[in-house]
Order: structure tokens, then C-alpha cells, then sequence
């Protein structure tokens, strides 16, 4: 694997005026509550190390004041972090000086926002030329180049228009597009759905994924949505009380949660759904096969497939069409009962 | 003898008190020396700076309060004269311009450009035909002079006003310390009354100098224009500013871009106000040689002419509505524009 587009490494964040003095309780392991009553200090982030690989989405989940909206401010220091270090391209973005740090924003990280955050007094096309205009490009490359996203995005024809006269699917479609106009690597997206009734926000999911299989960017997405979580991320990352407590690709934290909080959270989840055959696939043992199944379909599928039937196995073949494991339908049964708190058993 | 003799006595300061009587008499002590001695004294007076006096006459009488600050103001007067004539020199030059200027200008070409002013800022028939008949009816009964001249004085002052108030409003909005610093300065603008502000002025400029009565206008005035700038940039939309931020705006696109934009329905709010301030400011001004309506409004009070006093508040307050619509009309078109719907 090559080298993490974006990597955190041993971050802290406490909120209060004397952070640095109070940090040193904080890795001696004091707790969040025990650190608000002693010093009147908020512990937002504790010793997050996270990599982010170039062409991944990467979708920071937790709860309200779990700190992922702070996390996804650290990557461009819209937050300053306590302590720790953020490399973005092997470059430590502490190190950066003001200016250095402007064009970290303007030509590597752009940024998508849960209340849209569009200029009320520029068109649409004004506010998708945004980054383009920031960087004094000429008025002609800021038009070509905004229409052109719009389009992209679905908003032919709004361009004179103004956000206040747009829905707000559509007015957090100009805000993708200005990020898109941006032509950054990266991608922040802080709740960038979360404002939206539910059948836009599944379109605009559609969306971000179809443009993704495009460009190839490397996409930090935070939500509080597990069902969004797992239909995006590549990785997952789950915050909480400002730790990480679980990370890793998203059908393995599925199937082995490692911590009561996960196992809450995932176990409302519709599993036939989520779950794909290549993550309960078993090494080809069987010589006789009731059919092929693509590695990436759903377990809802293979059940429809079988038609219910519990005594057949099925050939797993990857996309190039190479069998690459087996299906009994006994161990499809048993994935989709969520594994019982270890504690509770 | 004095109630607080005793007073003294007792903490043992007779000594450096020095020779009875050798203070000045105040005005009670003349009194009580040509009336019978203890009828007028009170039972317990209270421990003013005078009954103190009486005990112990090197203690300070309240006059000399007064008087000290008196001396002080005059011994900084002239070096305070130094500094702030050759600064606020240029004031008295715009003001004179100004004056000859709206004066010069006939009638028939400058009420046609005020109109189209009126017009340009407010874009309303309504407005631009209201302005049309006060203006004319003012010059009907010849008061257009000194109409003219009110107006040519709060066109300087409100423009000064602006040009100082809004870079100071926007440097409140981005300093904490500075904002708390300049905000009790702008109470004490606000509530210090209108005669207060010419005091000081008279002993520093002379009467005849216009930028008297234009600083005390602006001093005045520029109070709501610095208040709402202020207030303005504080409240544009923190998810926007996060935004800008985000984008590597830097700090002088963000002001230009988007900050400034966003704060104007406030800004004008507040040079609406402060239109209205120079105006009310400018009718007290007279008292300092500051042309225009007030003068009549004070040859009114001061030889009774009823009527004459009468018709120029009426002008005055024709006047104020004239700027105050002709200001909420623009401040209203910025909102439409904000709004687009």
C-alpha cells in the first residue's frame, strides 16, 4: 500500500485557555468528565491517529460531540490542535506558515458544509467560481469552469440564479460543485447530507459516488448516519467521546465490532443489505455449487437467489469473473444475526 | 467655630492646618459674617470639601475643584491647540468649500441634481416626488439659502463621519480589547449632552472657525455608524466566514468579499442614523456660528419671533424626513438585493 494521502498522527484537542498545561493529565489518561469538574477544560480529541489513503472515501462516524466536526477542522487548521502532527503529501501541515497554509486550502483540501455556507450575494455560479476567483484566475476560466461543475452536478441553467432560490438539495449541490471547481485532491465533507430530508440526501449519496468513481479523490466524510456511513466508506472510522474506538474497512467493524458502543450501533442496521458475499465468503472447499454469485452482491440478493433455501452453497466469483470462494447459505443465516454483547453473553 | 474642629484636632492634623483664616472665604462664610453666626449652621453638616475648609483652611475648597480643572484645560490648551488645528484645518476648508459651493450653484441646477441623487440612492418615484415638493416649497417661502446651507453642512459631516466611522467600526469587529476600549468613548459621545460638546471647543477654535461647529456635528454623529458597523460584522454568518476561511480567502478578500457585503443593511442602517444625528446636531451647532435653518431657530428664541422659529423647525423636520427616506429607500433597495425574491 503507498503512502497515506492524508495521515493524523497522535492528535489532542482540548478546548480551553490553558490546553497545553492540562494535556499532560490528559495522557496520563484522565477522562473527559474528570478533566471538565478538576481544570474547566473540554476534552474534544484524544490520541487520534488515522491514515487516509489517496482515491478513498474516508467516513469519520459518531454522535453528536463526539468530535468529528473538530477532527475534519484539524486536516486544514480551520481548528488548531493541542498537539499532534497532520501530514497531508508527506507535509506536515503544522509546520506550515500562514500563507503556506492558504494555499494548502486554496490547491489541496476543499470543503463541502453541512449549512451549505454559499455567499447569499453571489449568483450561483459566482459562489461554484469561488476558489477560482480566490486564486485571481481570469473571469472567463472562473465561468467555463464553474458551468462546467454545475452541469456536473445537475444545476444547468441555475448559474444566475441566487442560493436563496434554491432548495436545499440543490443550493448543497453548488456547494459540491464549488468544491469540485476547486480541483483539489482532497475533499472535506463535514455532514454534508445531514441537512437533507432523506430521499435527496440518497440522491445526493448516488451522487458523490458516481462523481467518485470519476475522479478518484481522496474524500473525508463525516457523518452521524450509520446507514450513510457504510454505504460510502472505504473506511471507517468511529469516533467516541473524542476517541477513536474503532476503525478499519467497514464490513469488518460490521462483522467484528470490538466494543459494546459499536455493537449498539450496529445492530439496528439491516445486515442482509449491507453485508456483501465477499465479507462472509469461505475458502472453495465444495465440488458441486447451486450458482455463482458476484463478490460484491448483497446478502438481501443471495437470499432472493435462493429463494430462501438454507441447504445450498454458492460459488463467489470476483469482478474479473475468477470463483474466489464459497457461500454456505447456514453461515448467510447466521451473519445476519448480530453478534450479542460480549458483555450481556 | 467650625463643626469639624474637633475632627481634626482629634487626628492630630492641627499642626499642618497653619494659621486660621487664611483661607478664601466662601460665599457662606461672607454670608455668615454679615448675618448672626450660628443660625444658619446646620446640626451635622455633611464633610464636604468647604466645611472642611472652615476646620482647617489648607484643605482645598470645592471651587478650587473647578478652578483646577479650569487651569488645567487652559495649561493644555495651547499645546492641545498645536496638534489639533494644522489636523483639523482641511475640515474647515471642506465645510467653506462646501458652503460656497451648494450657494453658488443656482437654484434651477441644483435642485434638478439633487433630485437625480435622490433618484440614483433610492430608486422610488414616491421618495424622488416627496423631495421634489419640500424642496421647492421651502425655496417658495425663501428659505432655500439656509436650506441649502443645513444641507452642504450634514453632506461633510456625515461623509467625514462615515469615512472615520466605518474603518473604526470594522477594526472594533476584529479586535475584542479595541471594542471593549472604544465602546464606553462612544457611550459617553451618546449620552454627553449636545451644549456639553461645544464647551471645550469654543476655548480651543475660534468662533468664527467653521470645523468648531463641524467637529462637535461629527463627534455626535459618527457614534451609530462605528456602533453598527461593528454590530454588523459581528453578525455576518460565522458557517460563511468558516467558509471563506476554508477556501484560503485571505483576510482582506474576506473583509471586501464577503464581510463588508454582508454587514451593508447594517452600515446603513447606521449612516441613516447617523444623517439624523448631524441634523439634530447641526440646529445646536448654531449656537457656534453654524449657518443655516438653526440660525433662524435661534433668532426665534431669542427675540421671541414665533413665526420665524416655527417655519424653520418645519423646515428642519422636513429636511430629516427628506434624508431619512431618501436613506431608508437605499438601505431597503441593498436588503431587496440581498433577497432576490
Amino acid at each position: 500500500m503507498s503512502d497515506p494521502k492524508v495521515r493524523i498522527r497522535d492528535m489532542y484537542k482540548i478546548f480551553g485557555p490553558r490546553d497545553k498545561d492540562v494535556l499532560a493529565h490528559v495522557k496520563n489518561g484522565m477522562g473527559k468528565e474528570e478533566l471538565l469538574v478538576q481544570h474547566k477544560h473540554v476534552l474534544g480529541l484524544q490520541d487520534i491517529n488515522v491514515d487516509m489513503q489517496e482515491g478513498e472515501i474516508t467516513v469519520i462516524m459518531g454522535l453528536s460531540g463526539s468530535g468529528k466536526s473538530t477532527a475534519i477542522r484539524h486536516l486544514n487548521r480551520l481548528i488548531e490542535p493541542t498537539a499532534g502532527e497532520i501530514y497531508v503529501d508527506g507535509e506536515d501541515v503544522m509546520k506550515l506558515s500562514e500563507s503556506g497554509l492558504r494555499s494548502l486550502r486554496q490547491e489541496k483540501m476543499s470543503m463541502v458544509f453541512q449549512k451549505f455556507a454559499l455567499l447569499p450575494h453571489r449568483t450561483v455560479a459566482q459562489n461554484a467560481a469561488m476558489s477560482l476567483a480566490i486564486r485571481g484566475r481570469d473571469e472567463d476560466e472562473q465561468k467555463s469552469e464553474a458551468l462546467r461543475w454545475l452541469d456536473r452536478v445537475g444545476l444547468t441553467g441555475y448559474d444566475g440564479h441566487y442560493p436563496s432560490q434554491l432548495s436545499g438539495g440543490m443550493q448543497q449541490r453548488v456547494g459540491i460543485a464549488r468544491a469540485l471547481t476547486a480541483n483539489t485532491d482532497i475533499m472535506l465533507m463535514d455532514e454534508a447530507f445531514s441537512a437533507l430530508d432523506p430521499l435527496i440526501r440518497t440522491d445526493m449519496q448516488d451522487l458523490l459516488l458516481e462523481l467518485q468513481t470519476e475522479l478518484n479523490k481522496t474524500i473525508i466524510f463525516i457523518t452521524h448516519d450509520l446507514d450513510e456511513a457504510l454505504k460510502l466508506a472505504d473506511h471507517l472510522v468511529i469516533l467516541k467521546d473524542g476517541a477513536v474506538v474503532q476503525q478499519g474497512e467497514p464490513q469488518h467493524i460490521l462483522l467484528n465490532p470490538n466494543d459494546p458502543y459499536i455493537e449498539d450501533f450496529v445492530s439496528d442496521i439491516n445486515r442482509a443489505r449491507v453485508l456483501k458475499a465477499r465479507s462472509i465468503m469461505q475458502p472453495i472447499t465444495a465440488k458441486k455449487f447451486a450458482g455463482d454469485v458476484r463478490a460484491n452482491d448483497n446478502l438481501e440478493s443471495m437470499i432472493a437467489v435462493s429463494g430462501g433455501e438454507t441447504s445450498l452453497t454458492y460459488r463467489v466469483l470476483n469482478a474479473a469473473g475468477e470463483p474466489v470462494g464459497q457461500i454456505d447459505m447456514r453461515d448467510l443465516v447466521r451473519a445476519l444475526v448480530p453478534r450479542v454483547s460480549s458483555t450481556a453473553a | 467655630m467650625a463643626f469639624y474642629d474637633g475632627l481634626i484636632d482629634a487626628l492630630g492634623l492641627r499642626g499642618s492646618c497653619g494659621d486660621d483664616g487664611g483661607g478664601n472665604l466662601s460665599m457662606a462664610d461672607l454670608l455668615a459674617a454679615t448675618g448672626d453666626d450660628e443660625a444658619g449652621k446646620e446640626f451635622f453638616p455633611f464633610p464636604s470639601l468647604d466645611n472642611l475648609n472652615e476646620a482647617c483652611s489648607n484643605i482645598a475648597q470645592s471651587r478650587d475643584v473647578t478652578k483646577g480643572i479650569e487651569n488645567a484645560f487652559l495649561g493644555v490648551k495651547d499645546s492641545l491647540k498645536l496638534v489639533l488645528d494644522p489636523i483639523t484645518q482641511p475640515l474647515s476648508w471642506l465645510l467653506d468649500g462646501s458652503l460656497w459651493l451648494f450657494q453658488a450653484v443656482p437654484w434651477f441646477i441644483m435642485i434638478p441634481v439633487l433630485l437625480y441623487i435622490t433618484w440614483w440612492v433610492a430608486r422610488s418615484v414616491g421618495v424622488t416626488i416627496f423631495v421634489a415638493l419640500s424642496l421647492l416649497g421651502l425655496a417658495f417661502i425663501d428659505h432655500y439659502d439656509v436650506t441649502m446651507q443645513t444641507l452642504s453642512i450634514i453632506f461633510v459631516c456625515t461623509g467625514i463621519s462615515i469615512l472615520l466611522g466605518v474603518p473604526i467600526g470594522i477594526a472594533m469587529s476584529k479586535n475584542d480589547r479595541l471594542q471593549k476600549s472604544v465602546i464606553p468613548i462612544l457611550d459617553l459621545l451618546q449620552t454627553l449632552p449636545s451644549f456639553v460638546y461645544l464647551i471645550p471647543l469654543i476655548f480651543l477654535f475660534s468662533v468664527t472657525e467653521s470645523k468648531l461647529y463641524g467637529i462637535a456635528i461629527i463627534l455626535y454623529a459618527i457614534v451609530p455608524v462605528i456602533r453598527l458597523t461593528d454590530l454588523g460584522i459581528r453578525l455576518v454568518d460565522k458557517d460563511v466566514i468558516e467558509a471563506a476561511d476554508a477556501f484560503g480567502m485571505n483576510s482582506r478578500q474576506k473583509l471586501w468579499g464577503v464581510q463588508l457585503p454582508l454587514a451593508l443593511p447594517n452600515i446603513m442602517a447606521g449612516v441613516n442614523q447617523t444623517i439624523m444625528m448631524s441634523l439634530a446636531m447641526v440646529v445646536i451647532a448654531s449656537l457656534v456660528s453654524a449657518p443655516g435653518l438653526g440660525v433662524n431657530v435661534l433668532r426665534g428664541i431669542r427675540n421671541l419671533e414665533l413665526g420665524v422659529g416655527i417655519v424653520a423647525g418645519i423646515g428642519i423636520v422636513l429636511l430629516a424626513v427628506i434624508l431619512d427616506r431618501t436613506s431608508k429607500a437605499a438601505l431597503d433597495r441593498v436588503d431587496m438585493a440581498r433577497k432576490h425574491n
